[in-house]
């Protein structure tokens, strides 16, 4: 059984200034007063009010896109479901085995390179020891990344990145799988094959969150839409009517 | 506000423990590449480090035998085993501060679990100190330092100074990341810790009415069970007791600095 189940959850992040961060605070000028639905001030800590109220059921085989201008709370809400953040209030389940692809690269050390980080992440993530040589033919086949597999991956540009971050995530197929923006920044060909590998995912019934502007990659790789505005569930269902939406709100 | 991973997970004593072999071996595995690349960037990698060691004993030596009296040959050894000691307690320190900091990126991307910034950290620290320990060989070597059954007695002594570094790192990031300007005072701090210690200086020596500035200093106990064995004393049962006293405490503030500050930890990193 894989599910997500957030039951009135509220995040407040609070920000912390100059002066909140400081143990030992000597007096100092007043602080930039900021006040907006959102954002709320006390003492010395703002707090933005993230999620509201949001309920949301996800069940297997829940491919769902988060859509909403910047700030809308999508990557709050990916944080709040990898465990990242805790709510405020409200509950949250979680059944499952999480990857969180919330960074663009997952390159562990950026000095190293590329077959090292997966050597690493695979002991990391407890991946099998004995299926290594497999899941690397399989990772040097999907990111097509060639030579570059045996350089740092500090030098690989921003689809490179994409591509092995996406592969890493995606191999051991994980129960919920998170993801934000970050592989945007792949090619049409890589988009291609990621839609490829999470149809694949999703015959083994897994759950994918995935945060994106790009409607196409939206449309390619999930089912439902999620529409956030302003921290609050505008929409749930259906791609196309939650797209509609999100150009009514504009 | 309820919480509730589902995911099934052994109680018990036994999984407690497998779990934290896991997690020692995966920061082990993270610290090695770590130094590994270290190694990529320089030929001698880590040992740039005990480069800096071997200037600092020698001119300490220099400077200790010309205040203090006594021969150089005879004051390098204990010298020599402080400073090596003394480095690795100061990086537990100095880099516990940041390594919440440093890896701000991971912690607020990724669902790793936190013990493993805390283990790295420590393991590259030890790794580093296994380097300068051939400090140590070549002092055997050249008859400067004495070998025998007793210096087997640093071992547990070395491996309690790293055990307590789980929970240096621990309460420092936390603390660091929350409260930044902490980093600062720590650096000052450690800075005159370096002087109080009897890193550089014979603690015999000191004056009787301030005696206290060595019986109160913690760090003092944890260099003592490394240095006085391998210098072919038997360190007294006192400072087992004040060292293993430290490791109590010491956990039971990380146990309490975790419990606080786990769940804010991605607000403030």
């Amino acid at each position: 059984m894989t599910y997500v189940r957030i039951k009135d959850a509220n995040v407040e992040i609070p920000i912390y200034n100059s002066h909140a961060l400081r143990l030992i605070r000597l007096p100092s000028f007043r602080l930039a007063m900021v006040g907006t639905s959102t954002v709320s001030q006390s003492g010395n800590v703002m707090m933005m009010h993230a999620l509201k109220n949001l309920n949301l059921e996800l069940s297997e085989g829940d491919r769902v896109c988060l859509i909403g201008h910047n700030g809308a709370g999508k990557t709050t809400l990916l944080r709040l479901v990898a465990g990242i953040y805790p709510a405020t209030s409200g509950a949250i389940a979680v059944e499952g085995k999480v990857f969180a692809l919330l960074g663009n690269g997952t390159a562990l050390n950026n000095d190293a390179t590329g077959y090292e980080n997966i050597k690493l992440t695979a002991n990391i993530r407890d991946w099998p020891r004995a299926r290594m040589a497999e899941y690397i033919r399989d990772i040097e086949e999907f990111t097509e990344l060639g030579e570059y597999l045996s350089l740092p991956t500090r030098v690989y540009s921003a689809g490179m990145q994409a591509r092995l971050a996406f592969a890493l995530a995606t191999m051991q197929s994980p129960d919920i799988l998170l993801i934000d923006e970050g592989i945007g920044a792949g090619d049409a060909d890589f988009q291609e094959k990621a839609q490829a590998r999470v149809q694949q995912f999703v015959s083994r019934a897994e759950i994918i969150l995935l945060a994106s502007h790009s409607e196409e990659l939206c449309r390619a790789l999930c089912s439902k839409a999620l529409l956030l505005s302003k921290g609050e569930r505008v929409y749930f269902g259906d791609i196309e009517e939650a797209f509609e939406r999100y150009a009514a709100l504009r | 506000m309820t919480l509730i991973t589902a995911t099934t997970r052994e109680s018990g004593l036994s999984a407690a423990a497998g779990r934290v072999l896991t997690s020692l071996h995966k920061s082990l595995l993270w610290a090695w590449l770590d130094v590994i690349c270290q190694y990529r960037r320089s030929r001698i990698g880590p040992l740039w480090e005990t480069i800096n060691v071997v200037v600092m004993m020698l001119g300490l030596t220099l400077v200790s035998s010309a205040i203090f009296g006594g021969e150089v040959t005879s004051l390098i050894g204990y010298i020599g085993l402080g400073i090596i000691t003394w480095s690795a307690i100061n990086s537990l320190i100095a880099e516990g501060t940041t390594a919440f900091v440093r890896n701000a990126g991971f912690i607020t991307s990724s669902n790793i679990e936190i013990d493993l910034y805390v283990g790295r950290t420590v393991f590259k620290i030890a790794i580093t100190f296994g380097h300068h320990l051939i400090l140590y060989f070549i002092g055997v070597g050249l008859m400067i330092i004495p070998l025998g059954w007793t210096s087997l007695l640093a071992i547990p002594g070395i491996i309690l100074l790293f055990v307590n570094g789980f929970w240096i790192v621990t309460v420092l990031a936390f603390i660091c990341a929350r409260f930044r300007d902490v980093e600062l005072i720590v650096r000052n701090l450690l800075q005159l810790a370096f002087f109080v210690t009897p890193v550089f200086w014979n603690h015999q020596n000191i004056a009787g009415n301030r005696r206290f500035i060595v019986d109160y200093n913690v760090i003092f106990y944890f260099i003592e069970i490394i240095r006085a064995p391998l210098l072919g004393r038997i360190p007294p049962l006192h400072d087992y007791l004040v060292a293993a006293g430290a490791t109590i405490v010491g956990f039971a503030l990380a146990f309490i600095v975790y419990r606080r500050m786990r769940r804010q930890l991605a607000f403030f990193v």
